[in-house]
């Protein structure tokens, strides 16, 4: 009976030891917070201030990049299985009031997150918005919400990405001519994966730097290019320069 | 003897200071002894009526939606004890059966002196996030309402004295109280005035037009002309042609608007300092904010004449005139506003889908007529 007791507290003590290190593992939390620049080529985006060399001697002006990402998650290996933990729903990434380098420079965060403190090796997200996410409508969200807005009625789909601008095709130094690229669709959804390797401690911060180039969405790795002498909007699913863009979206994304 | 003398006088001092405490509110109004407000506070909450496909309505935590807060805001909104000279109330530029505007390009004022820009439509105003005015300087429909009263070039009154008017009002104290449930004269302010406006202006929903009729809730079907004029609307490849007008660009959503800010164009000027009316940029300081305006929803659009901040123009097809130019080429301009081709069958076929977004019912509901008439 004494050996029956014993066994009892020994299992019972086991047992809170074992809880009491479940809640250590619950508050061994750190933040992560995702950092968004833009660049066009080697110099940073800011919109209507600087001029852009483009393909074919023509010249432009940027006036808005903005974006969607979805189900962002960061990986770690645990026992040699990969494993992701859930970092973000969903996020939109505008540009479009960055006018000056400073401001570039210090890009645009995503809201801190919890994550449990340890060590990760990658990322990834979704350029765009999740076709599950794509499956609902605005005024499934509370304004101010990313997803009460920038939707598409006729086509079913949030607009996914945005580059809009204006174009010096002469050139003449005038840049009369106004661009406005408009890519949705589940077709264009591009989910990316990156290595980044790192370590956050309980209750350290870590930032993930994201850079976009601009440069490379219009300009695929081939050399070809949107030429903005033959088309200067786009707003579908379907058409060549919502593909063309949508298929240059992963070199253009890299995390440092 | 001496310090009987002291006594009496501390006793008359403490009585005096006691008159005057009772005399003046907490906001320091000369109150008298009926200050107290005889009236029973029994709030009714009341819910908003509007469709699925409208976002969920903002209704601030601090003034919640209430039968009593609904009727005292639509007595105030019609009432020109708001003015300084008794003549005009809000409703004096926002007339109900021109969805609240007024017809003039900018309204005249009790000075007999005008404003720079038109009236705006109400409607729709409890679904935006993104600012008041034509400028957006204003973050809530409360602090909407605020100004008004005091602007030199509408009704030209001090707070000060509305508030004195309103707690000598026979009527009013009572309706506050109903409202809001404070018992003294003394504590009917200036907030609880807009308060009570923009809760009745909240209820002010437009959902009922023939394109919610025939588009949302299936019933009948659009003419030929509206179908093609919704297709030029929103569907971009509808002309074939990488030409379209793109309205929706700026005028999305079930509501007919984002409520976000843009340079459409209008302005023909040399540089962004060259505006007339800065619009946004005199509020944000942001040189490429100027000439930025919030896109009005478009319900209603056929009751609302001139359109444009400053009323420029007193047609649509005037506006659909603008609009096919592509703009001036102003740096800022938004990069939507492209010229397009406008065929005298497009430009009617678009205005034909536009009136579809006259809503008769929302301008004629008792609920949002003049309480007084």
């Amino acid at each position: 009976m004494k050996q029956f007791i014993f066994a009892s507290i020994l299992l019972s003590t086991l047992l809170f030891t074992a809880c009491d290190n479940k809640d250590d593992n619950k508050s061994e939390l750190a933040e992560v917070v995702l950092n968004f620049t833009a660049n066009y080529d080697n110099d940073p985006l800011v919109m209507f201030e600087r001029t852009y060399n483009y393909e074919a001697d023509m010249d432009l002006k940027m006036q808005l990049l903005q974006f969607y990402i979805s189900d962002v998650r960061l990986l770690h290996d645990k026992d040699g299985v990969t494993e992701e933990v859930p970092v973000l729903d969903i996020g939109l990434i505008n540009f479009g009031n960055v006018y000056n380098d400073a401001d570039a420079a210090k890009g645009i965060n995503t809201a801190a997150v919890s994550i449990p403190a340890g060590t990760y090796t990658g990322l990834r997200l979704g350029f765009g918005v999740s076709p599950e996410l794509n499956a609902t409508i605005p005024p499934d969200y509370p304004l101010g919400h990313p997803l009460s807005e920038n939707y598409w009625e006729d086509a079913q789909s949030y607009i996914f990405f945005k580059v809009e601008g204006n174009a010096d095709l002469e050139p003449n130094g005038e840049f009369t001519d106004k661009l406005t690229f408009h890519v949705g669709g589940n077709n264009n959804y591009r989910e990316l994966s990156f290595q980044k390797n790192f370590t956050v401690e309980k209750n350290g911060q870590v930032t993930i730097p994201v850079v976009v180039d601009l440069k490379k969405i219009l300009i695929a790795s081939d050399g070809t290019y949107v030429d903005f002498r033959q088309v200067k909007q786009s707003h579908s699913n379907t058409s060549p320069a919502a593909i063309f863009m949508a298929d240059n979206v992963p070199q253009a994304v890299s995390v440092k | 003897m001496k310090i009987k003398i002291l006594s009496l006088l501390a006793l008359a001092a403490l009585l005096v200071v006691s008159a005057c405490k009772d005399d003046q509110g907490p906001s320091g109004c000369n109150c008298t002894e009926n200050d107290l407000i005889e009236a029973v506070y029994d709030p009714q909450p009341i819910e908003l009526d509007y469709p699925e496909r409208f976002p969920k309505p903002i209704i601030p935590e601090d003034n919640p939606m209430t039968a009593a807060g609904v009727a005292l805001g639509r007595n105030l909104f019609y009432d020109p004890i708001l003015s300084s000279d008794s003549t005009m109330s809000c409703a004096s530029c926002h007339n109900p059966q021109l969805s609240f505007t007024d017809g003039q390009a900018n309204s005249e004022g009790v000075l007999g002196m005008r404003g720079k820009r038109s009236s705006m439509a109400i409607f729709n105003l409890a679904f935006n996030a993104n600012g008041f005015f034509w400028d957006g300087r204003a973050a809530t429909l409360e602090a909407q309402a605020l100004a008004p009263v005091e602007d030199h070039l509408e009704l030209n009154e001090s707070w000060d004295n509305v508030e004195e008017k309103l707690r000598q009002h026979p009527e009013y104290p009572a309706l506050f109280r109903q409202a809001f449930g404070i018992e003294r004269k003394s504590e009917l302010t200036r907030e609880l005035a807009v308060k009570a406006i923009a809760q009745f202006e909240r209820t002010l929903i437009s959902y009922n037009s023939r394109f919610d009729k025939v588009v949302w809730e299936q019933q009948g079907w659009p003419t030929d002309a509206e179908q093609r004029g919704r297709d030029l609307f929103f569907v971009e490849f509808a002309t074939n042609t990488n030409d379209h007008p793109g309205c929706s660009h700026c005028h999305g959503s079930a509501l007919f608007t984002e409520n976000r800010y843009f340079n459409n164009g209008i302005s023909n000027v040399n540089d962004l300092n060259g505006f007339p009316d800065k619009g946004l940029g005199g509020i944000t300081g942001n040189i490429y904010d100027n000439g930025k305006f919030r896109a009005p929803s478009l319900r209603n659009i056929e009751l609302t004449a001139p359109y444009m901040h400053d009323g420029r123009f007193n047609t649509l097809e005037e506006v659909l005139d603008h609009y096919a130019t592509g703009g001036h080429g102003v740096i800022n301009e938004d990069a939507n506003i492209q010229p397009f081709t406008l065929t005298e069958q497009n430009k009617q076929d678009l205005i034909s889908f536009l009136k579809m977004l006259t809503d008769t019912t929302y301008i004629n509901n008792p609920a949002f007529q003049n309480p007084f008439e």
